[in-house]
């Protein structure tokens, strides 16, 4: 858009410079620096030697949990990302609906969003504690168990726990995105379908799922990265014990690098990580580009 | 307008809720529930089976138990072994006799007692008696009319009898996990003497429900095996006042299935909204009891028996304060600096045109991708660097540079649903850009500027992994990393981690709550999640 006003070439540079600055320092440089370091020596102490090729990314591949730690983030990412998109896009549908208290029910969807991700990890592993926990006193006390149940009896278990509480947190940003997607949607439309005798399902398949499409993709999308890039959750339940079992990769890199000291696969393993969130984070681009020209 | 039809539904209908009551009462009436109560208990240490101690005291139960078969209990002897190995060495056993007596009781026999889920029972029948009441009540006169065209009596009625009818199902639940509470529950934290409070009157009620009265004092060792069984049959109640509830509502509506649907609704709604709140009830309950009620496995409450207001006192002497302004300086000077490096540049990229734009756009949105924790380790390094480890002012730049993307995303947006002819006008007035951008658009576009800055600030006061990494020094946390410090390896001080965590919850979410109409407008199109 051109305001009609002459304009120096650069201004609009000087314009964009502190926020370019920013972005270029904060942003881009770390990914240098990383990248950088995956393909030199690292001692222990974190002196930095020469280049040393792909050293670092053999020895990755080769740490012991690096397979348990992959299955791990395949599992966390995909059980979180499915389910709760599932789960978000039906809450949408309801809280779609017209009926009393639905901004009561809007409004506690809110929380999970707003609350820092270690404090919602603490609750919850408080609430499961086998010896102590809330969730057996609450279900004794409602006479629906007998006796106080051991919720977190094996990592396998703890590890669904930790999905679980994924999938808490990650609901509410699907739900309102699926509902923006559907407070666009013409009611005419629905009306015209009723006339022609489509019923719930044909309507869901004909006119809400391509409607709402592009705003499922967006959070879809989203929500793969920041599933992968999700590190208070597990860290603060399990911490990854025992042995790493319950370790995604994100954790997994962070106990590498600064508890172990093994700075070298660890920023190998950062690159592998970067370079799948690239792909996800191309996927995303090409997808809001294409809305971009769309409106 | 009468309608013959409408009558011959109605009667049906009516006829189906009878049945279902009918039905109710059936079950109500069959011996859902046994009792295994031990009357008698004899103990024999250093025994083994089969031995002459054991021959003894066995002829000694038997007696006794003929004893009571002879006053017409139905009574049957059960026998404990438990091995164990004394400081000699040698292997003894504890041979435990118990004679009990097997109780059939059905739904209808609570009707009577002084038990709480008599109570309920009570409540449970009358409001069946009264559905039946209201809806042959609500019925007469106006059985052949359409439901729309009723009068206000023959409305309300049929309300009520659908009302009373919904109560008198949730009672079912209610009922039986009442009975597993008081049976199971509560006896046994009697019996190990984890309560004491009111256990004379509640050994007397059930006394008087079993006995009616008449073991007196001795109830207490008598009901110390008790076992309480229900048998699964007990459900099937759910399914036949579900029956009644239908046709009560077909009565009232003329159809069933738009009200099904409304219910099921609610139903889902309001197990959605319970779900959600847990983890808050969790941490609001916990954060004000003492440490020994957090720790407790017996603890018996819903809330706290005595509410700890000192918690938030002792947080205040462990340094919480300190950690909140932490937090308000980190997020708020994040904020400040994504929103004085994003106005422009979202001004630029929505006013002016420039080569390399699309590039631009391209570049904010990539930086969005990569949350910081990937690149922890060039973080980190970068920030020795620059000295700024271990700083505020570090933490303060990393939050400004990774929530640049959503700044700009949602404030150019807000910029191209203006108009740009007010600026035109205030820069031909004399304004230059800068001056048609803060006395003009800004002021146009707040609401959406308020949007951006309260979610890169609750982004900011959010952020963790970051802080773990960067800050060392106990002074310099912010507060997400302030309430770990209450959980070391060996002792974990729920109650300080979670008062501390209610303090850092609340602001944020009553913002968060302010923004969420405008947040979801900008969402699908900015992308972006806390």
């Amino acid at each position: 858009m051109n305001t009609g006003l002459n304009r120096t070439k650069w201004e609009p540079y000087v314009w964009l410079l502190p926020s370019l600055l920013l972005i270029a320092i904060f942003v881009v440089f770390p990914i240098l620096i990383v990248f950088k370091l995956s393909f030199s020596e690292i001692s222990k102490a974190g002196v930095i030697g020469g280049f040393i090729g792909f050293d670092n990314y053999v020895e990755a591949v080769h740490l012991p949990a690096f397979k348990t730690v992959m299955l791990n983030t395949m599992w966390w990412v995909l059980s979180v990302v499915i389910l709760s998109t599932v789960l978000g896009f039906i809450i949408a549908l309801v809280l779609n609906q017209k009926f009393r208290g639905r901004k009561i029910a809007r409004s506690i969807l809110v929380f999970p969003w707003a609350t820092s991700l270690v404090i919602q990890a603490s609750v919850w592993n408080y609430i499961i504690k086998a010896e102590y926990g809330n969730l057996n006193n609450v279900l004794l006390n409602l006479g629906i168990i007998q006796q106080a149940v051991n919720w977190r009896s094996s990592y396998q278990i703890e590890f669904v726990w930790e999905c679980w509480v994924g999938i808490f947190v990650t609901v509410p940003f699907v739900t309102f995105c699926v509902l923006s997607g559907l407070q666009s949607i013409d009611g005419s439309l629905y009306e015209a379908a009723t006339m022609d005798g489509a019923g719930f399902w044909n309507k869901l398949r004909h006119i809400t799922l391509p409607m709402v499409r592009p705003s499922l993709t967006v959070s879809t999308v989203l929500n793969i990265i920041y599933v992968f890039n999700s590190f208070p959750i597990v860290y603060t339940m399990t911490k990854g014990a025992p042995a790493h079992k319950t370790d995604t990769m994100i954790t997994y890199l962070y106990m590498l690098s600064f508890y172990e000291r093994r700075k070298g696969p660890a920023t190998a393993l950062s690159v592998i990580g970067f370079l799948i969130l690239c792909v996800c984070a191309g996927i995303y681009m090409v997808s809001v580009m294409r809305k971009e020209e769309e409106l | 307008m009468r309608y013959p039809e409408v009558r011959r539904q109605n009667r049906r209908m009516l006829l189906l809720l009878i049945l279902g009551l009918i039905l109710t009462l059936v079950l109500m009436s069959l011996p859902l529930y046994s009792f295994d109560v031990g009357v008698y208990t004899k103990k024999s240490g250093n025994t083994f089976v089969g031995d002459e101690k054991y021959q003894a005291v066995r002829a000694e139960v038997e007696a006794v138990a003929e004893e009571y078969r002879s006053q017409g209990f139905d009574v049957e002897i059960r026998e404990d072994v438990l091995e164990r190995v004394n400081s000699k060495g040698n292997t003894t056993s504890l041979v435990t006799f118990t004679i009990s007596e097997r109780y059939s009781r059905s739904f209808l026999s609570f009707l009577g007692k002084k038990l709480p889920s008599s109570t309920v029972l009570v409540f449970m029948v009358s409001l069946m008696g009264a559905a039946l009441v209201f809806s042959i009540a609500g019925l007469a006169g106006t059985d052949d009319l359409v439901p729309r065209y009723l009068n206000r009596k023959g409305r309300l009625l049929r309300n009520l009898a659908v009302t009373a009818l919904l109560l008198a199902l949730l009672l079912v639940p209610v009922f039986m996990l009442m009975n597993n509470v008081i049976f199971s529950r509560r006896l046994s934290l009697y019996n190990a003497d984890l309560i004491t409070e009111g256990k004379e009157a509640f050994f007397s009620m059930l006394d008087h429900f079993f006995f009616d009265g008449r073991m007196g004092e001795n109830v207490g060792d008598v009901l110390g095996g008790l076992k309480i069984q229900r048998s699964p049959m007990a459900w099937l109640l759910l399914l036949t006042l579900f029956i009644s509830l239908t046709a009560a509502i077909c009565i009232r509506y003329g159809e069933i299935k738009s009200s099904l649907l409304r219910g099921a609704l609610y139903v889902f709604v309001v197990i959605v909204c319970v779900v959600t709140l847990y983890p808050y009830y969790v941490m609001t309950i916990t954060a004000f009891r003492s440490n020994a009620e957090t720790l407790d496995m017996y603890f018996l409450h819903m809330a706290p028996t005595r509410w700890v207001w000192s918690n938030l006192t002792d947080i205040v002497q462990r340094g919480v304060p300190r950690y909140l302004m932490n937090s308000i300086f980190v997020a708020g000077g994040a904020t400040a600096l994504a929103m004085l490096c994003g106005i422009p540049a979202a001004y630029a990229m929505a006013r002016m045109n420039f080569v390399g734009k699309k590039a631009f756009l391209g570049f904010v949105i990539m930086s969005q991708m990569f949350s910081p924790v990937v690149l922890l380790i060039g973080i980190s390094q970068l920030m020795n660097t620059l000295h700024l480890n271990n700083t505020l002012w570090g933490l303060m730049l990393i939050n400004a540079a990774f929530n640049q993307a959503f700044a700009i995303w949602l404030l150019r947006g807000t910029f191209v649903s203006i108009s740009s002819e007010m600026e035109q006008a205030a820069m031909i007035d004399g304004c230059g850009t800068v001056g048609a951008l803060t006395k003009v658009l800004i002021p146009m576009a707040a609401p959406g500027i308020v949007t951006a800055l309260i979610f890169v600030f609750i982004n900011a006061w959010n952020e963790y992994t970051i802080a773990t990494v960067l800050i060392s020094t106990a002074q310099n946390r912010p507060i997400t990393v302030g309430i770990t410090q209450f959980s070391s390896f060996n002792m974990i001080e729920w109650q300080y981690m979670f008062a501390a965590s209610l303090l850092a919850t609340i602001p944020v979410v009553i913002l968060f709550m302010s923004i969420e109409k405008h947040l979801t407008a900008g969402l699908t199109s900015g992308g972006v999640k806390g």
